[in-house]
């Protein structure tokens, strides 16, 4: 009984970060899905999500700076409003740069802004982090207080998936994908693609800075490490990939199915024999790596592949390189 | 929606039941670590430490009636996330009794807040440094072996007054670890009467440090105060600043202090030139001793930052799990504080037997460990207990205890 | 000023010149293959962890060991195009670069399986420096490794300018549908370009292994430094590639300098982000990099 409860309650975790990264994986989906902008500097604007709901809502302390003690719901607000703010001066920048380029410049201002997390203690206590951050609902009893959380992290992606279902159906999610198609002719029917593009990257980003305030809510603490390029960027790209580009339900599906193979794959290594010792938490490693090259190879278009008409997709067929 | 969510969460119960099941005779304690993580190589002893207690617990009788003390390993990366993932597996799945981990001070904090508090399991650190799980609100259900940092830069920069530096030049690696030694070091250091002539965080893992150093080196500066990881930065640090002969004293914490230190740089040029604090007991005495020979005889280095830690967190949850009777969440946290301190009959590393035997007639004990005396205060820290360590005349670190 | 020379220029010519080398290999999968091939790092690592267990074997120097070391490095890099990359050959960019970020995690855990990951040395010890005129200091160490960095940068030349091959490999990342129709076997072209890369990522790796000590992490940690230099450098131009390595090495050694007043003029905690920086501006100052790559 014990084991079923213990179980259920893993299931629930697996929910609640998978839902998470569903949130940055939709907003993935919005920039590179819809309008083909290769963002690889997902961690920065996770970083910066998760830093200002963290200095935003925790109780004053002498480590960093904030401690203003406001609501949670205000931190998330603040995350996305911050993210947007510094995704709108980089897609300013950035936003003429063609697909590879942009992601390597992303990276980079990515990577820059952990740095100054890391370096700016005065702020956010630097390489130590922001701790005893409020997290919704903990004051219900176990395992309450674990389902509410999951719930608000799946009614937000449910939201965000009906906002984003409508504006992809909009005027402004179908002038979105013929800009992708044909940019030219897009910008020859007279539509400002510039202005389109650098909407949908700060919409974007916007989520991911609510994935990152959603992130250190959840765990009550946040550090440079929290954001590191390998988790909070490529490993929301696989599950971008995997569930099917431009779908939104393949942005969540892949996103829920990568963070349980990322997670429960230690369930089978931890139990390999203990001769290998340490040896079997790289073995998971090497499995789930392997385990993407399968999924890449067998379903190229992802699990969920993007819905359109047959001609549009023929059409595109022959110029899939970006 | 719906439906594919259902199936995937069919799927993964299914597949976490089969993982899960557990033989009748195992009593499991999650082994939580930053394995694949950027320190995976100071991990590695750590980890090895918790075996071998495991082991000693399993050859001499096993817990309780006879059963298996069986660890469980959960990677948690040195990322809060992935500590925090790691803990939920471990406790949920795998249902520990108690946890050893997380390695790094970021990873412990979400791992207990997020986790093993609310869940009511016990923690048990041992390498976590950050002052700031002293901070939490735990119930007391979070432990450390490792004392917090406030205490070794303290000791640090007693020693370095004691021995007569009055301006030193100090570097950190920027990590979680390393910056809050470093920052108690700077405060201490000033208010003893001493001048820190430059401070300069560092990124660990780069090639050169001999740009940073020079820039250090100004000011007369006497010696160089380094916060680092061996691996990471440190032994770099302190090649770049012998091979230019910008310093040649140099004094660091216990993230510095390996076998490494002495073999890539050498014993001569480091002798009376160098020392490095470690928390401890009296390392000539037995306990120390008796984890030294078992461990070495495994092939590894007694003298891993941490390692002896790792031991001590891993046979203290066996001793508390025999001492509550049962393998029981609940009892753990009462009978961790009764075993680790006196008084009682004194058990060291590798007594198992001596203390099942102890335990079973009703005596109260004392565990003393290869890392100290393991004494747990209010907030479940240990006092910091240091030893210096210097270069003997063997090429080998010579450890003294300090008073 | 003679501090400036000693303890930021030299190290960041040696530094530029290990960046230079891994940077080559990029540049090339990036103008050949069309894209950011992530697992780079762990190719770089794998070449050194041969290395190290050739020296136990053998007892010898590295550097008498690399060739060998070079062509095992290749010889995966090949198996693994074969394995992971050729059914992939018509997907679209992201797909391959997933596919090399998937054989990043793979290449790794195996070095990390199979070598452990204790840090581990080449040479044991410190090396004094030679000094000249009595101000110049020069380790014999990085004077072995800017020579065989240059001598490895003209054998690339060599390469490119005067072999059917290399010049195949030019044509194929100037314009790919261009080479297509002049008749190049572009499976030979991917092949060599899967050598050159590897081998010149585990001399990289080596030159750096014996400036530092080898450890699991150390071809990842150096890959974005490696990414910036490719596109300072321009995407697909071998020897833009060479140019921005150097550039990166030295501007991250040189930041440091306490140009204005005593303090460092970056603060060494954001010695990592001057590359980054360097390379943003460059993107959108002038996208074709110092010595016009292509623009996708």
């Amino acid at each position: 009984m014990d084991q079923l409860y213990g179980i259920s309650l893993y299931v629930i975790s697996l929910l609640t970060f998978g839902g998470i990264y569903a949130v940055m994986a939709l907003g993935l989906n919005v920039q590179w899905g819809f309008t083909g902008m290769f963002n690889a500097g997902i961690a920065g604007f996770f970083a910066v999500g998760a830093y200002t709901s963290a200095i935003l809502t925790t109780a004053a302390s002498e480590r960093h700076i904030g401690g203003l003690d406001l609501p949670i719901i205000l931190g998330f607000i603040a995350a996305m409003i911050t993210a947007g703010i510094i995704a709108y001066g980089v897609a300013k920048i950035c936003i003429r740069l063609r697909s590879d380029y942009l992601a390597i410049a992303t990276l980079g201002i990515a990577e820059i802004l952990r740095l100054m997390f890391k370096n700016e203690t005065w702020a956010t206590n630097g390489p130590r982090g922001v701790s005893l951050i409020p997290k919704p609902f903990e004051t219900l009893p176990e395992p309450w207080n674990h389902i509410a959380f999951m719930a608000l992290v799946l009614l937000i992606v449910f939201g965000l998936y009906v906002l984003l279902e409508r504006a992809r159906k909009a005027p402004w999610g179908r002038v979105m994908a013929a800009s992708r198609e044909n940019e030219a002719a897009t910008r020859a029917a007279g539509k400002d693609v510039d202005r389109l593009r650098i909407e949908a990257f700060v919409l974007g980003s916007m989520f991911m800075g609510l994935g990152g305030a959603l992130t250190a809510h959840y765990l009550k603490f946040i550090d440079p490490n929290a954001a590191d390029p390998l988790t909070a960027t490529f490993l929301i790209w696989v599950m971008l990939i995997v569930g099917g580009s431009a779908n939104n339900k393949g942005a969540i599906v892949g996103a829920i199915l990568i963070w349980t193979i990322w997670s429960a794959t230690e369930l089978l290594t931890s139990r390999l024999p203990d001769e290998l010792a340490i040896r079997t938490a790289y073995v998971r490693v090497f499995l789930i790596g392997l385990l993407l090259q399968i999924v890449l190879q067998r379903f190229p278009n992802g699990i969920l592949p993007e819905q359109r008409e047959k001609a549009l997709r023929a059409e595109r067929e022959p110029q899939s390189q970006p | 929606m719906t439906s594919t969510i259902k199936r995937l969460t069919m799927a993964a119960s299914a597949f976490a039941l089969m993982a899960g099941t557990a033989q009748a005779a195992d009593i499991n304690v999650g082994s939580v670590a930053g394995v694949t993580g950027p320190i995976a190589e100071l991990v590695a002893p750590i980890v090895a430490g918790r075996n071998l207690a495991a082991e000693h617990v399993n050859a001499q009788g096993g817990l309780l009636g006879g059963d298996n003390y069986n660890l469980i390993l959960a990677d948690s990366q040195c990322d809060p996330k992935a500590g925090v993932d790691a803990g939920g597996k471990v406790v949920n799945v795998e249902q520990v009794v108690a946890i050893i981990g997380a390695s790094c001070s970021g990873a412990t904090n979400g791992m207990v807040q997020s986790v093993t508090i609310p869940a009511g399991v016990v923690s048990l650190s041992d390498s976590a440094t950050a002052p700031s799980i002293t901070d939490l609100e735990d119930g007391d259900l979070v432990f450390r072996v490792a004392p917090s940092d406030a205490y070794q830069g303290l000791a640090i920069a007693q020693l370095a007054i004691d021995q007569g530096y009055k301006k030193l030049a100090m570097t950190y690696a920027n990590d979680d670890y390393n910056a809050g030694i470093a920052a108690v070091f700077e405060q201490a250091f000033q208010d003893l009467g001493g001048e820190i002539t430059a401070n300069q965080a560092h990124e660990p893992n780069k090639a050169s440090y001999r740009s940073e150093i020079s820039t250090l080196s100004g000011n007369d500066a006497e010696g160089l105060a380094i916060f680092a990881y061996y691996g990471g930065s440190g032994i770099t640090i302190i090649r770049n600043s012998l091979e230019n002969g910008l310093f040649d004293k140099f004094m660091a914490a216990d993230g510095m202090f390996d076998a490494s230190v002495i073999e890539q740089i050498g014993a001569d040029i480091l002798r009376d030139n160098i020392f490095i604090t470690q928390s401890a007991s009296d390392y000539a005495d037995d306990s120390y001793k008796a984890f030294a020979e078992a461990f070495e005889a495994t092939g590894n280095d007694p003298i891993a930052p941490y390692a002896a830690h790792g031991y001590d967190a891993s046979f203290l949850l066996a001793l508390a799990i025999e001492k509550a009777g049962s393998a029981d969440r609940g009892a753990i946290g009462a009978a961790l504080r009764e075993v680790a301190s006196g008084p009682g009959t004194v058990i060291r590393p590798g007594e198992w037997e001596k203390a099942k035997a102890a335990i079973a007639a009703g005596e109260d004990i004392n565990y003393e460990g290869a890392s100290g005396n393991v004494d747990f205060d209010e907030a479940g820290d240990v006092g910091g207990i240091y030893s210096v360590n210097t270069v003997g005349d063997d090429g080998n670190w010579e450890t003294n205890l300090i008073q | 000023m003679i501090e400036f020379v000693n303890f930021h220029l030299i190290p960041g010519i040696v530094l530029g010149s290990i960046y230079a080398l891994g940077a080559i290999g990029i540049t090339l999968t990036f103008g050949i293959l069309r894209f950011a091939n992530f697992a780079h790092g762990e190719t770089m690592t794998f070449g050194v962890y041969v290395t190290l267990t050739l020296i136990w074997v053998t007892g010898l120097h590295p550097l008498v060991l690399l060739p060998l070391a070079m062509v095992v490095t290749s010889a995966v890099a090949l198996s693994m195009d074969r394995v992971f990359y050729k059914p992939l050959r018509a997907s679209p960019t992201i797909i391959l670069v997933m596919a090399s970020f998937g054989l990043m995690l793979m290449l790794r855990s195996v070095t990390q399986f199979s070598w452990g990951v204790q840090l581990q040395s080449f040479q044991p010890g410190i090396q004094r420096p030679y000094v000249l005129f009595d101000a110049l200091r020069i380790s014999p160490k990085h004077i072995v490794i800017v020579i065989a960095a240059i001598i490895l940068m003209l054998a690339v030349h060599y390469l490119l300018t005067r072999t059917k091959i290399g010049k195949a490999m030019r044509a194929m990342a100037d314009s790919p549908e261009l080479a297509r129709l002049t008749g190049i076997e572009t499976e030979r072209v991917i092949k060599a370009t899967w050598i050159v890369g590897a081998s010149l990522a585990a001399a990289a790796g080596v030159f750096l292994a014996i400036d530092t000590h080898v450890e699991t992490m150390m071809g990842f940690k150096i890959l974005l430094p490696l990414f910036a230099a490719a596109i300072l450098g321009g995407v697909g131009s071998p020897y833009g590639a060479m140019l921005g390595g150097l550039v990166i090495g030295i501007v991250e050694e040189i930041s440091t300098y306490p140009w204005i007043g005593d303090a460092p003029l970056v603060s060494p905690g954001y010695k990592a982000g001057v590359a980054f920086a360097l390379m943003v501006v460059m993107l959108i100052w002038r996208p074709s990099g110092l010595l016009r790559g292509r623009v996708f």
